[in-house]
């Protein structure tokens, strides 16, 4: 039209060491937005097959030589994926910053843990019960909660994650500070044992990964993924479209907290043993940060962070307690260079470029590493 | 009567923002709401639309007391708004901004996508392009356009013109007149007193978080002490 005046916003190239990671990145999404249907089963078949053999030893003695590298895949790697991806879905998709995941992750955990041991419950009928009082507690921390926004709840949430903890460590019918020993193993499957052997295990895990991976995906496409879509970007404007927008958050805390309980439950089969201070705040940043590392709201991308948040201490015990201010070093630096994630979805590009935040959550508005002032010609 | 605030009052904590505003709007009007920054014109509008609860007072629309109905319900109701700021969806694409618009309706859209973008041929130009990266009077586009995808009975429009250049603004203008001339009621919000008055059947007043005045537009527009408030003297 007209009269006009458009701004043309040209993307600056990035004059960063990720700029050609970024543009290898975009050459791939194009690919995939265009793959035919066979073409993106052989990247899902791809995907399974190196999840199988990945813990190979020929693999695994370059990725951790110190450790066992198929325990060091279920926990810590594993563990944080299927975290990531549940965490993922109240951070990435519905924009909602929550600093007590662990707290859903330990409540899985205990169900199994208290189930098993007290009432000789099946290992499969206490990880459904996990799952289920997950989802239960999502909803009594969401349900007053969730009228706050941004930094408020993030508080709240942190403050939940600490109030489960504290709880565990205080009562007495589940151990209290001592923790639940001898929580016991799955069943056999097809003949396979869970025992020490952390293969089956692992095989377990990716099972568990995989579902949450397709169930997390489906709602992404779907209606429900498009309300969470809108209330992240602007929650004002979704309620005016007719979302409900408290009701679409309370159900994103639901589900989040339904894959923490999920991976709670994973975990405690494995374990034996399970105590409060398994389930400490630090577990929440770390799954955040993976999140954020990886490019919320991106499953590739989350796993990915997921993966590398796990991994690297472990692959660098050698540097003893320096790990971990070297592993927060390259996190600083990381976000300093490519705030958007590592493999960032494009559309959250262009929310982080118009400066809603970004994580959505924290009701910042800050302006984007490429943000200039806005050039719209004043009357 | 479409649309009637019967003496609202709206706190910000303790701070009342409104203090007891009455306003009515009819079927097929343009009304609009002027004043100053801090008036209470936006928050009169996000708590027709339901973004605000209000301390006491009543909104009826079409008769029904809609005070205690959720923001999304007066949706599905026939109250569409275009938010401050715009409130593009950065993430989505043009149309599927426009798409979020309709997101309560199960009926067939292409008609009402055609009529938008037959408005707003900019929009048509660019629908594959991410909202976030359009200009303002674009977003601006997108917004009214997007509050029209829910089949509303009366538009809320808060602010249209604001940051737009003058000829884009007058565009804007004759846009909200040819809405307005399709059927919707529209309630108007702006600053920019002299085109909006132009435009409307009536106007309010406020400041401070009361009506201080209601007449027909053209009237206020030779009104002396409205001239001398709002429309740059002389």
């Amino acid at each position: 039209m007209k009269g006009d005046e458009v701004t043309s916003e040209e993307t600056t190239p990035r004059r960063n060491p990720f700029s050609a990671i970024g543009h290898g990145i975009d050459v791939m999404r194009d690919w995939w937005e265009h793959a035919k249907v066979w073409q993106r089963y052989l990247v899902y078949i791809g995907a399974v097959v190196f999840a199988l053999i990945l813990p190979a030893p020929a693999i695994g003695s370059f990725m951790s030589p110190g450790a066992d590298w198929t325990s060091v895949l279920v926990y810590p790697i594993g563990t944080y994926i299927l975290l990531a991806v549940g965490l993922n879905v109240v951070v990435g998709q519905a924009g909602l910053l929550d600093l007590g995941f662990v707290a859903f992750f330990a409540i899985g955990g205990y169900n199994v843990a208290y189930f098993g041991t007290q009432y000789h419950w099946n290992y499969w009928a206490t990880v459904v019960m996990g799952i289920a009082m997950a989802a239960v507690s999502g909803v009594i921390l969401g349900a007053p909660t969730l009228r706050l926004r941004g930094d408020y709840l993030a508080i709240v949430t942190l403050g939940f994650g600490e109030i489960v903890r504290i709880t565990a460590n205080n009562a007495d019918v589940i151990g209290g500070a001592r923790g639940i020993t001898n929580v016991p193993h799955p069943p056999p499957i097809f003949g396979t044992k869970f025992l020490l052997d952390p293969a089956p295990y692992y095989y377990l895990m990716i099972v568990a990964i995989a579902l949450v991976i397709i169930f997390s995906v489906r709602l992404q496409k779907s209606r429900v993924g498009r309300a969470w879509a809108a209330i992240r970007e602007d929650e004002d404007a979704a309620e005016l479209m007719g979302v409900p927008t408290f009701k679409f958050k309370l159900l994103a805390f639901a589900i989040g907290a339904m894959i923490g309980g999920l991976a709670g439950g994973v975990y405690a089969g494995k374990a034996v043993f399970i105590e409060p201070n398994t389930f400490p705040f630090i577990l929440s940043a770390t799954i955040l940060a993976a999140v954020v590392l990886g490019g919320s709201g991106n499953l590739p991308g989350v796993i990915l962070g997921a993966f590398l948040i796990g991994w690297l201490p472990e692959r660098f015990r050698d540097f003893a307690e320096y790990r971990i201010l070297i592993f927060g070093g390259v996190l600083v630096l990381m976000m300093a260079l490519r705030p958007e994630g590592l493999l960032p979805s494009r559309r959250r590009k262009a929310e982080l470029r118009e400066g809603t935040g970004g994580m959505g959550a924290m009701g910042a508005e800050v302006a984007g590493p490429t943000t200039e002032a806005s050039a719209e010609v004043n009357q | 009567m479409l649309l009637e605030v019967k003496d609202i009052n709206v706190h910000y904590g303790k701070i009342a923002a409104l203090k007891g505003i009455s306003l009515e709007v009819n079927e097929g009007e343009i009304v609009s709401l002027i004043g100053a920054n801090g008036a209470g014109k936006t928050t009169t509008l996000k708590t027709i639309s339901g973004l605000r609860p209000l301390t006491s007072g009543k909104i009826l629309f079409n008769g029904e007391d809609i005070s205690k109905t959720p923001g999304h319900k007066r949706v599905i109701m026939g109250i569409g708004q275009a938010p401050e700021g715009r409130g593009v969806f950065p993430g989505m694409t043009v149309q599927e901004n426009l798409l979020m618009g309709a997101y309560t309706r199960k009926d067939d859209l292409t008609k009402d996508l055609d009529e938008v973008y037959g408005l707003f041929p900019r929009l048509a130009e660019r629908r594959s392009q991410f909202g976030g990266t359009m200009s303002g009077g674009e977003q601006q586009m997108i917004a009214i356009g997007r509050a029209l995808m829910t089949k509303p009975k009366v538009v809320l429009l808060d602010e249209p013109s604001m940051g737009l250049a003058p000829m884009l603004i007058a565009q804007i203008f004759s846009i909200i007149k040819e809405i307005n001339s399709r059927g919707t009621t529209v309630l108007l919000v702006e600053q920019n007193a002299q085109q909006a008055l132009k435009l409307s059947d009536r106007a309010y007043v406020l400041e401070t978080g009361r009506v201080v005045k209601s007449a027909p537009g053209k009237d206020l527009l030779n009104d002396p002490s409205v001239r001398e408030a709002y429309l740059g003297g002389h």
